[in-house]
């Protein structure tokens, strides 16, 4: 177990720096460096001269190996540099951005849990066709609805038609209802369908049948047999969804005008600011190798016999 | 002064009233009408105006950098005309430069020494006076720069060579060359005073809000960035420019400046009550603000027209009679009819007809497609292809633009012209805006044969910052003689004769086909009912220093 763990964080490791290498070597390929397209918007109206002056000030004169060098350390230290954009550390803006974010995307998972785990149980013990049938078309409906579109619709709706939520002031959780719900519809879709499938798949397996013959309950057998070995799909899925719930983020973040990592991803871009950009991707690439982790690392608790190929793989 | 506001109800249902009620703004303008901020429009009755209140003020985007020469940018405008004041202040209907942190000040016959007498008793938000020596330290950076901190000089500064402190409350600027532009450039927004403390900064720090300490009639009380900033009003502030009617302190004792990207959240916002202010009320949103009984401001900015700019250095393009052709196959007004309503006058000139030194062109820019095929059959590109895009040697007339993200409906702009140009032949591929390519591309004139851009300042000097190879250089320009002409206007001491120079360059940008002006762009915003006072500087950034809420107890 020890070794399957160490083998693990290594792998982390190795794909954190090679999310980082990539990007930096992506972003330098990127034609004109940083700071000459920060600096060439001839709004400025700079001279040639100037603007060498301005690359010596910056050091995107120096050779690309030691610039490598310089940010590879500057990382490690937790240093990511400056934003060209707004001039402040791009430590800072992702500590303003990282709480709003969290929060947000939290909640937003949460709720999308609540709903998916809603759908699929509800249609999975729906004796009405009907019922069971609009209940699975959910999942393809909330997928196909663009997540903007929702944002606008909900603001429109209960806050300027019926008053209900301000999205300009208010309170943290005023201000957390309407991105929470226009985050979570989208991603609760393929939670919901991996579930109602597991739920049904597992339901003939012989095991149930074994169990409903010997008297168990339906709902008995539902919760105690069907839903946890419908789980680890799930779960799988619940890893993935972390990409979704990024790029959710930086739309609802847009349309609600949080300022949060989502938002300021789609500043850097728009902007071309390559520092908040670079240290963007390296906190999402570890984020996802965290939950991923972290996923990895539930299968053996939640299906014993995964405890066992591990142990015997150790 | 209301200038170009608009009632919604009232109006919309009129046309023939809106048509009036313009041509009595303009009257208005060209007879000068009192300047005073406070001053009220005609057809509002607004009472005295009341002080305390919050103001909240929606933007569409988060301020960047706050280096002040830097300021071009709309928000960052917008933020630094509350928090700095200006050396001198330019009225924005008249457009003449009248005193306000100078008392007074002299020009010397060559237009190579300005002399400024300064206000006595000012002070910046941080205690420190607000003297000769300050302002020299202020124009001895936005004219020179500072290399060693990073620093760019700036744009609206030229041929600046040294100040000199005569004495506590007097500054001598040398210049190396005339520079009849600079008085006007000490009004504008980037040319706002800053304490000496901010000057010794380096760049990245001066771009930072929390380090900008200026004398104006707000300080910063609260800032998230990316989200809000709020104001508050300083309470000793006592240096209004003289001609305003509001002397003291601000009315207002708060505005929250709100950062909201989304348009129909901005606009609902505003209609439903939850903000009092908004800018960038885009085109298709104007209808729903009128509806509601909200008032529209559509501020001229006043210099370069919205428009495409051709560059001669590319190799289809290096023919005037293609420049010409496509200038004459592009229906400006279809543009504004579509796209746009009544807040975005025509353009009929490269400069717009509020600027100083214009002239009409209109006949010149008359939409004419029978001269534009005349003209591409006469450059020899008389062959079609199956597509109906004309062929030369093999080649396909096809340019290539990309969509300018700072201007209101680019994309959709440049696809009506490309479909106006598809008519004569010529084929328009639109790039988009954030293409990691651009930011070089766009000064390749082969990769990039035209640009969509404008600019704004109140002043001639504002057509050499968009056209001289040493600015903005909207064209790549290889035209010695368009060069000539520019730094000719900018240091002309006699201001006839220079206006005169401003009208031979726009003819002469129009007659080589250098530009497609299409539009003189304002910056459109939308403000409830009881917001009064409304006031904005030369090229429509908002000032809310004489705001006051009507609607307050």
């Amino acid at each position: 177990m020890t070794r399957y763990l160490t083998l693990r964080l290594g792998q982390a490791v190795l794909v954190l720096w090679a999310a980082f290498t990539v990007s930096f070597l992506l972003l330098r390929l990127l034609p004109g460096d940083t700071i000459l397209i920060k600096f060439l918007n001839p709004e400025l109206g700079l001279t040639p001269e100037q603007i060498a002056d301005i690359q010596a000030y910056y050091g995107t004169d120096q050779p690309a190996l030691a610039q490598y060098l310089h940010t590879a350390l500057g990382f490690l230290r937790g240093d990511f540099g400056y934003s060209l954009d707004t001039g402040t550390p791009v430590v800072e803006r992702l500590a303003e951005g990282l709480p709003a974010t969290a929060q947000l995307a939290s909640a937003g998972f949460a709720l999308a849990v609540l709903l998916a785990v809603t759908i699929a149980f509800a249609a999975s013990h729906s004796r009405m066709g009907w019922l069971r049938g609009a209940l699975l078309a959910m999942p393809s409906l909330f997928v196909s609805i663009p997540t903007f579109w929702l944002g606008i619709l909900l603001v429109q709706v209960f806050s300027f038609q019926l008053g209900l939520v301000p999205v300009i002031g208010g309170t943290t959780f005023e201000q957390l209802v309407l991105p929470v719900l226009t985050l979570a519809v989208p991603i609760s879709a393929p939670f919901a369908q991996i579930l109602a499938r597991s739920l049904d798949q597992v339901q003939t397996q012989p095991f149930v049948t074994v169990a409903a013959a010997k008297g168990a309950s339906r709902r008995w057998i539902l919760w105690r047999h069907v839903a946890r070995n419908a789980l680890l799909p799930t779960l799988t899925i619940a890893g993935l969804t972390f990409g979704e719930l990024i790029a959710g983020s930086v739309v609802t973040e847009t349309v609600f005008g949080r300022n949060g990592i989502g938002r300021l991803t789609e500043q850097a871009v728009t902007s071309q600011d390559t520092p908040v950009m670079l240290a963007i991707v390296v906190l999402s690439a570890t984020a996802f190798v965290l939950v991923n982790l972290l996923v990895d690392l539930l299968y053996p608790v939640l299906d014993p016999r995964l405890k066992s190929k591990v142990g015997a793989a150790a | 002064m209301n200038r170009a506001k608009r009632t919604g109800n009232r109006l919309a249902a009129a046309p023939a009233l809106r048509t009036g009620a313009a041509a009595l703004a303009l009257a208005g303008l060209l007879t000068g009408c009192s300047g005073g901020a406070a001053g009220t429009g005609a057809d509002e009755p607004a009472g005295e105006p009341v002080y305390g209140g919050t103001l909240t003020y929606l933007e569409y985007q988060a301020p960047t950098c706050l280096y002040l020469p830097a300021a071009g940018f709309y928000p960052n405008g917008g933020l630094l005309n509350q928090l700095t004041d200006k050396l001198t202040w330019q009225n924005p209907d008249t457009l003449e430069i009248e005193p306000w942190i100078a008392e007074s000040w002299e020009i010397n016959d060559e237009v190579t020494e300005y002399t400024f007498h300064i206000r006595d008793g000012v002070t910046f938000s941080d205690g420190t006076p607000l003297d000769a020596a300050a302002v020299a330290a202020n124009f001895d950076v936005y004219g020179l720069g500072n290399e060693e901190l990073g620093l760019t000089p700036a744009e609206f500064v030229n041929n600046y060579d040294h100040s000199e402190v005569v004495d506590e409350n007097t500054v001598r600027f040398h210049f190396d060359r005339p520079s009849p532009g600079f008085l006007q450039g000490t009004s504008v927004i980037g040319a706002g005073l800053v304490a000496p403390s901010t000057l010794a900064l380096p760049y990245e720090e001066q771009c930072q809000l929390k380090n900008v300490v200026g004398s104006g009639p707000f300080t910063v009380a609260n800032h998230i960035v990316d989200k809000q900033i709020d104001l508050v009003a300083r309470e000793d502030y006592d240096w209004a420019p003289p001609s305003s009617e509001h002397q003291g302190r601000a009315y207002l004792d708060r505005i929250e400046i709100i950062v909201t990207p989304e348009d129909s959240v901005r606009v609902g916002a505003l209609t439903s009550g939850q903000a009092d202010y908004v800018r960038y009320v885009q085109a298709f949103d104007e209808p729903t603000v009128e509806a509601a009984g909200y008032e529209l401001y559509a501020e001229p900015t006043r210099g370069v027209n919205n428009g495409l700019y051709l560059r001669p250095a590319n190799h289809i393009l290096a023919d005037v009679d293609v420049r010409r052709a496509l200038q004459a196959g592009t229906d400006a007004r279809e543009v504004v009819e579509t796209i746009f309503t009544d807040s975005y006058p025509v353009a009929t000139s490269v400069l717009s007809h509020l600027a100083q030194g214009y002239v009409d062109l209109s006949a010149e820019l008359a939409y004419d497609p029978e001269r534009a095929n005349a003209l591409l059959d006469q450059a020899g590109w008389t062959t079609r292809g199956a597509d109906g895009i004309r062929v030369k040697d093999g080649e396909r007339l096809s340019l290539s633009v990309f969509v300018a993200g700072a201007q209101p409906l680019s994309k959709q702009t440049l696809e009506l012209v490309a479909q106006q140009w598809s008519e004569i032949g010529v084929e328009l591929q639109i790039k988009p805006a954030d293409a990691g390519s651009m930011a070089v591309d766009i000064l390749d004139p082969e990769k990039t044969p035209l640009v969509h851009s404008m600019v704004g300042r109140a002043d001639p000097d504002v057509i050499k910052s968009q056209f001289h190879t040493e600015n903005r250089d909207a064209l790549l320009s290889n035209d010695a003689t368009l060069d000539q002409l520019l730094e000719e206007q900018s240091a002309l001491a006699e201001p006839e004769a220079r206006l005169a120079k401003v009208g031979e360059i726009q003819r002469y940008l129009v007659d080589q086909g250098y530009a497609i002006p299409l539009f003189e762009e304002p910056q459109v915003y939308g403000a409830a009912p009881y917001v009064e006072g409304v006031d904005f500087e030369a090229v429509g950034r908002p000032s809310f220093y004489s705001v006051w809420l009507s609607n307050q107890d």
